[in-house]
Parts: structure tokens; sequence; C-alpha cells
């Protein structure tokens, strides 16, 4: 027997952790939020931004509070709640090195924040070279990156102490979730600090005057795919794991849900070429490469919809549905911890055909750094893994905080999700359409001296900043719920569901807690894709870039 | 006495609970959705390049 305690509930001591990461990870969703909602009024021509503050300026807010803040605390908080509700309380020393890690993260964003406020750091989230920002900012964002892998030290150690516990037993499905997403930031993270540590920075320093754009872009790529997946397994880990608890179903398969998160981290990391497919300096064979890992990630995306599908259908058969689709009447559409996520998961859809296309180096031509990029990422990032996140919120912050998630803070759940999709509908659609009709990405209001194309877009970009309002409104919605979640809702208890495997599911084969076995194949792909060409780019690399200041 | 019903060969068909049909039509109407999808811009591309 093991010997930790396995509750039902998080630990008061973990939950304070995790709270304190959620804090930071809500209070970012209100600044992006407004900045989202500016950038949509700029872009549509009829509104300039106050006091001569700069577009770049904002949507550099924007991105880094969106993307890099609000993801990585929320995923932080959240997989040491799940890693605490699964396999017992954190050690004192485990949650320790949590808070460090929290702090670390907390300091370096007001670092980078600072930089940004004080516009000394206008180059976007991505801080591609030879955009040159002050030190500072990339000083704030290693922090915020060290912070998260201790962070994730916490997690790998509270880990290994179940393991100890509960020798030759699979570790429970959330925790072994949590340590495979881990794992995959920590591997890809390794790039972003290489190429802040070793050429940013000291360029930024003037320590030296000249950085190699492209090495530095690869290596940013070698993390930025993967990123995305940072994001997306926690909203997976809520669609295996929690949902079909939620429902009163049953997990479809534990040994295929580990499966496609072990194929995620094989697949997700050699796969940054296909950022950079419209860029020189690459030998076409080894995009071709990379593109071909990059569809073999379509494998696992698809076992994952096969695996929802199966688990809401089998649900709604035990519960007498017949016919081809008659289960979806037997969804909990009225509550919000199912259907909220579930908009999340419909979502995915037209945003993984997005990212089919993306993939796909002839069609890559038409959509690269047009506003369909952007249109992608707000349904993938922001509205798929969004919408699951605050699905989440809905009944961890009660959980932690000891309230309830009463019916009207439910119902307003409910609205939320309906105002984002509607928003996001407007707003994201009009950026496809804009995209494909050439309109740029990362471009402030211009008639492009009265550009018969340009004027094409503006119709669209007005649609966007309706998209936008709408939105903004969801932010406020959703903020007053997390406010009331955390502070106000009447005490009680609020269930952290985990769900159970179907009854007639395989026995989960131990191959899956193989670590030497994954991360070797993880290493050796990389080295596959990877080692050529950086000889082929440090070889005939070009005399570097000056850095570049247009803020 | 009579049993009504009985001899009478009952036509509705007991679906089996553990079918996964509509699960096979859903992942169909997707792997349909994405390949219109792509076609769709792949003629954009063959008409733009
Ligand atoms: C009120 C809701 C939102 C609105 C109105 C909004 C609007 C926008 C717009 C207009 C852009 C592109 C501007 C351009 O390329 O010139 C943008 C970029 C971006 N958005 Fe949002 N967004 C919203 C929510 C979110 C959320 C929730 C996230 C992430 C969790 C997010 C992440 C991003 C990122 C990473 C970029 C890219 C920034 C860049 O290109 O440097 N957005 N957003
Ligand atoms: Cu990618």
């Amino acid at each position: 027997m093991s010997t930790k305690s396995i509750n039902t509930i998080v630990d008061r001591r973990d939950g304070k952790l995790a709270m304190a990461h959620f804090y930071v990870a809500f209070i970012a969703l209100a600044i992006g939020g407004l900045a989202g909602l500016l950038q949509t009024l700029v872009r549509s021509g009829k509104y300039e931004l106050p006091w001569g503050i700069g577009y770049y300026q904002v949507l550099t807010v924007h991105g880094v509070v969106l993307g890099l803040v609000l993801t990585t605390f929320f995923i932080m908080g959240f997989q040491l709640a799940a890693v605490s509700r699964t396999s017992g309380a954190l050690t004192d020393k485990q949650r320790m090195t949590g808070w460090i890690g929290f702090w670390l993260m907390t300091i370096g964003t007001v670092m980078a924040a600072v930089m940004i406020l004080l516009n000394e750091a206008s180059v976007l989230y991505t801080f591609y070279a030879p955009l040159q920002a002050h030190a500072l900012y990339y000083v704030g964002l290693t922090l915020v990156i060290v912070g998260s892998w201790i962070d994730g030290a916490a997690l790998i150690m509270a880990y290994a102490s179940w393991r100890k516990a509960n020798p030759g037993k699979p570790s429970p499905l959330l925790t072994f979730m949590a340590i495979v997403n881990t794992l995959l930031w920590i591997v890809a993270t390794i790039g972003v600090a290489a190429t802040v540590l070793f050429q940013l920075l000291p360029w930024s320093l003037g320590l030296v005057e000249r950085v190699d754009v492209l090495v530095s872009r690869t290596l940013f790529w070698y993390f930025g795919h993967p990123l995305v997946y940072f994001w997306l397994l926690p909203a997976y880990m809520a669609w295996y794991a929690i949902v079909p608890k939620i429902i009163g179903g049953k997990i479809f398969s534990d040994s295929l849900a580990r499966m496609s998160f072990i194929l995620f981290l094989l697949f997700s990391i050699p796969v940054g070429f296909h950022h950079q497919l419209m860029e020189p300096g690459i030998d076409p064979a080894w995009k071709f490469l990379q593109v071909i890992l990059t569809f073999l990630v379509i494998i696992p995306s698809l076992m994952t919809a096969f695996s929802l599908f199966a688990t809401f259908e089998m649900f709604g058969r035990s519960k007498g549905a017949t016919g081809l689709f008659g289960w979806v009447k037997k969804l909990p559409w009225g509550d919000a911890r199912f259907a909220v996520p579930f908009i999340g998961m419909l979502a995915f859809i037209p945003a993984g055909a997005g990212g089919v296309i993306n993939a796909s180096h002839q069609l890559n031509q038409v959509v690269h750094n047009t506003i369909w990029v952007t249109g992608h990422f707000h349904l993938t990032l922001a509205t798929s893994v969004i919408l699951t996140f605050f699905g989440i919120s809905y009944w961890l912050v009660p959980h932690l905080t000891g309230r309830v998630l009463t019916k009207a803070m439910n119902k307003l759940a409910i609205i939320q999700a309906v105002i984002w999709a509607i928003g996001m509908t407007f707003m994201s659609g009009a950026m496809h359409a804009a995209g494909l009709l050439g309109a740029p990405r990362r471009s402030s209001f211009s008639t492009y001296g009265g550009s018969e194309q340009a004027a094409e877009w503006i119709p669209y970009q007005v649609a966007q900043a309706v998209g936008g309002s709408i939105l903004f409104l969801g932010i406020i919605l959703m903020l007053y719920i997390f406010i009331n979640l955390a502070f106000f809702a009447p005490k009680g208890e609020q269930e952290f569901p985990v769900g159970e495997v179907a009854d007639a599911a395989e026995k989960t084969p131990m191959v899956f807690e193989n670590w030497k076995l994954w991360i070797g194949i993880t290493v050796l792909l990389i080295l596959f894709a990877y080692t050529i060409p950086f000889i082929d780019m440090i070889q005939n690399a070009p005399i570097g870039s000056k850095g570049y200041k247009f803020f | 006495m009579a049993q009504p019903g009985i001899g009478k060969k009952t036509n509705t068909k007991v679906e089996d609970q553990s079918s996964l049909k509509g699960t096979l039509a859903s992942v169909f109407l997707l792997g349909f959705f994405l390949i219109i999808t792509w076609v769709g811009v792949y003629f954009l591309f063959l008409d733009r390049f």
C-alpha cells in the first residue's frame, strides 16, 4: 500500500500554491484582453491609440501577457493541483520548490512587463532578431522559464515519490500526463534558453555587435512549436481524464490516452521548420523531413478526436440513446464544467484543419504571415485551450478556495462561453478570410498608399473589431466569475473530478513509464531533424546583423 | 388466456449498447472536413502561383 494518502481533495497548502499561479494568470487575462480589444479597434481604421502609444507596444503586451504569462502560470498551477490530487499532497520540500518556481516566474514577468511598458521592448512575444530589446526584457523572460523549470522539478519530485511508494504500478493518469507535459516543456525550452543566453543577451548588452538571425530564429522555433503543445496538453488532460467523469461516463482507454501523450512528446519537437518554410538558408530536404514529422502529429490528434467521440457515445448509449447521433442529446449541456470545454473541442475542428493547411509547404505560401495565422491560433489557443482552462477554473478554483460553483455562476459561465464563441466566430472568421486575401498579420492600420487590394481588407477588419468587442465582454464576464469563485461564492465542497477507466479497457502496460526509452527516442529524433541543418547554417553563416530598435 | 404479443415477432431492433457507429460517422465527417478545407486552399494556391 501507498504510504502517502491519496485524497479526493487537494491539500490546502498545495491549493494556495496553485491559486497563486491562477491570480497571476487572470491578471494577465485582464491586461491582455484590453490590449486585444485595442488592437482590433486600431486595425479597423476607426480609432487611434492615445498619448502616442505605439501599436507594436500594445501587441507586445498582448502576446507576452496572454501567449506566455497566462498560459504558463495557469498550466503550472493546474498541473500542481492535478498531481497533488491524484498522487497525494506534496511534501514540504516539493511545495517549497513550487513556491520558489512561482516567485522566480513572477519576478521575471514583472521585469519583462516593466521593460515593455517603458517602451524598451516592443519586439513582440517572439522577440525575433534583429529586433533588439532592452537586456532586462530577455533576463525577465529567462527568469520566467527558469522558474517554470523549478515548478516542473516539484512535479517530477512528486511523481518520483509516488513511484517509489507504489513500485510496479502505472502512475495515476493525470499525474502521468502532467509529467509528459513537463518533460516536453523542459526539452523545448532548452532551445529558447540557448538563443537568449548565448545570442540575444550578450548582443543586447553590447558584448557582441552582431547576431546570427537564422540560428536565433531556428532555436526559437525549436521551442515555438512544442510551446503550442505545452498549451494544448493540459486541455487534453481535461478532455481525456476529467470531462468523462463530469458527464458521468468513463475514460475510453487509459492506454490510448498515454500513448497519444507519448506521441506528442516524440513528434512535437523536431518540427520547428514548419514555421520557417518561407525562410532562406534551410535546405528544402530538411524542411520536407520536418513536415513529414509534423504530419505524424495528426495521428495522436485524430486518436484524441476518436477517443472523445467514443467516450460521449458510450455514455449516451448507456443512458439509452439510439440512432447514429442520439447520444448527443444525452450530454449534460446545462453543466458549464462540460459545456464550456466542449465548445473548446468543437473549435479544435476548424483549428486543426487550419493547422494542416499551415504545415503544407505550398499552402503555407498562401497564408504565411497573413492574418489567417492569427485567426488560426485564436481558435487553437484563444478558444480551444482557453475555454478549456475556463472550464477547469469553474470547478478547480472553488475546490481550492473551499467554495462552490453556484447555479447562477454556472449559467453565467455558459453564457460566457457562448459569447466567446460568437465573438471568436466574427474575429477569427474575418481573420481567416482577410488572410486569404493577403492581409498581413502584425500590422497596424494602413491603406498602403491607397492600394486597391488593401481596401478589400477593411470590411474584414471592421468585422474583427466587432468580434473583438464581443470577446472583450466575454473577458469581463470571466473575470467576474473568477473573482466570485475565488473570494465570494458560498463556502462548501466542490468536487475535483477525476475520470475512471471503462471496465472493458485493457490493463495499462508499464512501458509508458519507461522514461529512458521515450526521452531517448525524443533526443534521437531531435538530433536527426536538426543536426545537419544546424551545421549548414553555422558553416555558411553570413555576417550577423546589428540590432534594430524601431520603437 | 391469450397472451397478446406472444408469438408475434417484435420488429424493434435492439441496438447494441456498445455500438460506436456514431463515433465512426463523426470521425469520417471530421476527415472530410479536413480534406475539403485543404483542397479549397490548394486550389487558391494553384490559382495564384
Ligand atoms: C479579447 C480577446 C482577444 C482579442 C480581441 C484579440 C485580438 C488579437 C489581435 C487583433 C491580434 C493580432 C494583431 C496583429 O497581428 O496585428 C492578436 C494577436 C495575438 N493574440 Fe489575441 N486576442 C484576444 C484574446 C487572446 C487570447 C485569450 C490569447 C491567448 C491566450 C491571445 C493570444 C494572442 C497572441 C499570442 C497573438 C500574437 C501576437 C503577435 O503576433 O505578436 N489572444 N490578438
Ligand atoms: Cu507549429
